[in-house]
């Protein structure tokens, strides 16, 4: 009888060495430990959500403790359900950090990106911008060109206009001068016409000394100083022609013939010469315009052998100047 | 044996008196307690639990009625035990809720990013 209890003591003895070798568990505390291996085995669970691990661990530790402490399994169970739970927490906390890691990573995209394509759109309205400005510059380079034309364009029809002004000018101031020439060589015309009729009605002769009018004895009374009636009107005729060419100058030289003394013909000569002077001052002629000059009998025109020859050499000879009023003297 | 059996209503008078005030002495810690995990329910419920993780915020709902029931019955031990429960529930639920709601924040924010790329990509020439 005393033998069976000692038996069975030590058979209960045993059993408790072996619950004590190996502590008891529960299946719920041997997926909480298998739950909480694989947590800590991630190493997200260490950045991401330390404390949630923690809590987690000091949980399990306590369901552990209670395990080993050999507590009821209701209550081991009761406490790997609180580490399960803190262990999931800590898995979620490790989900909700990673997301908002990337939501902080996808924020930094996202602005990069809206400031890529801020960047690019400055680019593009700068860019638009250049080129609306070239276009600007371009069309202010044609305007300013188009302008330097019509510039050009007026100055050319200007300078044009004032060519053909110019032209018409000396156009005209070529037919005045033509027109001035032909009046002028009208007037000369008319002039030496004049000229020419008064000297053809004085019986002039153009010699090598210039034009030479002949007063004849007959227009002097013989052997006298004086003019008749004849020759003053030939006077008269001579100081139309001076009138008419106040440029012109005489000089008037006494000529007689051989008959009497030297002496008296040359105070004849010059004596009819003067007469004929004081006729033409008389009349209005300048007296500084007539020159007179006696020769006696010396230059005869005919031999003094007949009275008709005699006669021709009796003359006073009035010799005209030029235009300027010189005389070629003898 | 005779002393034992003299002492024998002294300690059985002593066992009651240390339950009686071990049992008086959970009902402060059990009070807190369920405080405690009613205010992390309520937490949960506000960050969308029930929307992301309706079988724990259910689980974390009934044991706190349980644990209500437990202390009124002034098994304060149990009442405890379903509190802890029930909080560490309405944590998870709070937990599942944080990440589901930041996971789709991520995700609208990839997409947001896609669109973004995929209109710049379009935007160039």
């Amino acid at each position: 009888m005393k033998k069976m209890p000692f038996k069975l003591t030590l058979l209960a003895l045993a059993l408790v060495a072996a619950a004590c070798t190996t502590a008891p568990t529960t299946q719920l505390l041997d997926r909480a430990r298998d739950e909480y291996r694989a947590v800590q085995e991630s190493p997200m669970a260490a950045s991401y959500a330390p404390l949630e691990a923690k809590q987690a661990g000091d949980a399990l530790a306590l369901a552990n403790a209670a395990a080993e402490n050999r507590e009821s399994a209701e209550r081991i169970d009761h406490l790997a359900y609180i580490a399960q739970q803190k262990i999931a927490l800590t898995r979620e906390a490790v989900k909700q950090k990673s997301a908002e890691a990337e939501i902080a990573q996808a924020a930094k995209q996202r602005d990069q990106l809206l400031l890529d394509q801020r960047t690019a759109e400055s680019d593009l309205s700068k860019r638009k911008a250049q080129i609306a400005r070239n276009e600007a510059t371009d069309a202010t380079r044609n305007t300013q060109l188009a302008q330097q034309e019509a510039a050009d364009a007026k100055r050319s029809t200007q300078l044009a206009r004032n060519q053909t002004a110019e032209a018409k000018q000396d156009v005209q101031a070529a037919q005045a001068e033509a027109a001035g020439a032909q009046r002028m060589a009208q007037d000369a015309q008319a002039r030496s016409a004049l000229l020419e009729a008064q000297l053809s009605a004085l019986s002039a002769k153009k010699t090598a000394r210039g034009i030479v009018i002949t007063l004849s004895d007959v227009l002097f009374g013989t052997d006298l100083a004086r003019l008749n009636a004849e020759g003053m009107r030939s006077v008269q005729k001579l100081v139309a022609l001076l009138q008419d060419n106040p440029q012109r100058t005489v000089l008037v030289e006494g000529f007689t013939d051989s008959t009497g003394s030297a002496a008296h013909n040359q105070a004849l000569s010059e004596r009819r010469a003067g007469a004929v002077r004081g006729a033409l001052v008389d009349l209005g002629v300048g007296q500084e315009r007539v020159a007179i000059r006696g020769y006696g009998e010396e230059l005869p025109v005919a031999a003094n052998d007949s009275a008709a020859n005699r006669q021709l050499n009796r003359r006073v000879e009035i010799v005209l100047s030029d235009d300027k009023g010189t005389i070629t003297p003898r | 044996m005779r002393t034992l059996s003299n002492m024998l209503p002294t300690v059985l008078c002593g066992l009651a008196v240390v339950l009686t005030v071990g049992c008086s002495s959970l009902k402060n810690p059990a009070t807190t307690d369920i405080a405690v995990t009613n205010a992390a329910v309520e937490s949960a419920v506000a960050a969308g639990g029930s929307q992301f993780a309706p079988v724990e915020m259910n689980a974390a709902r009934t044991k706190l009625a349980q644990a209500r029931q437990a202390f009124d019955a002034s098994d304060y031990e149990r009442a405890m035990g379903l509190s802890d429960q029930s909080r560490a529930d309405a944590k998870l639920a709070q937990g599942k809720a944080n990440a589901a709601k930041a996971r789709a924040a991520a995700d609208a924010l990839e997409d947001g990013i896609q669109i973004l790329r995929n209109e710049i990509k379009r935007d160039k020439p």
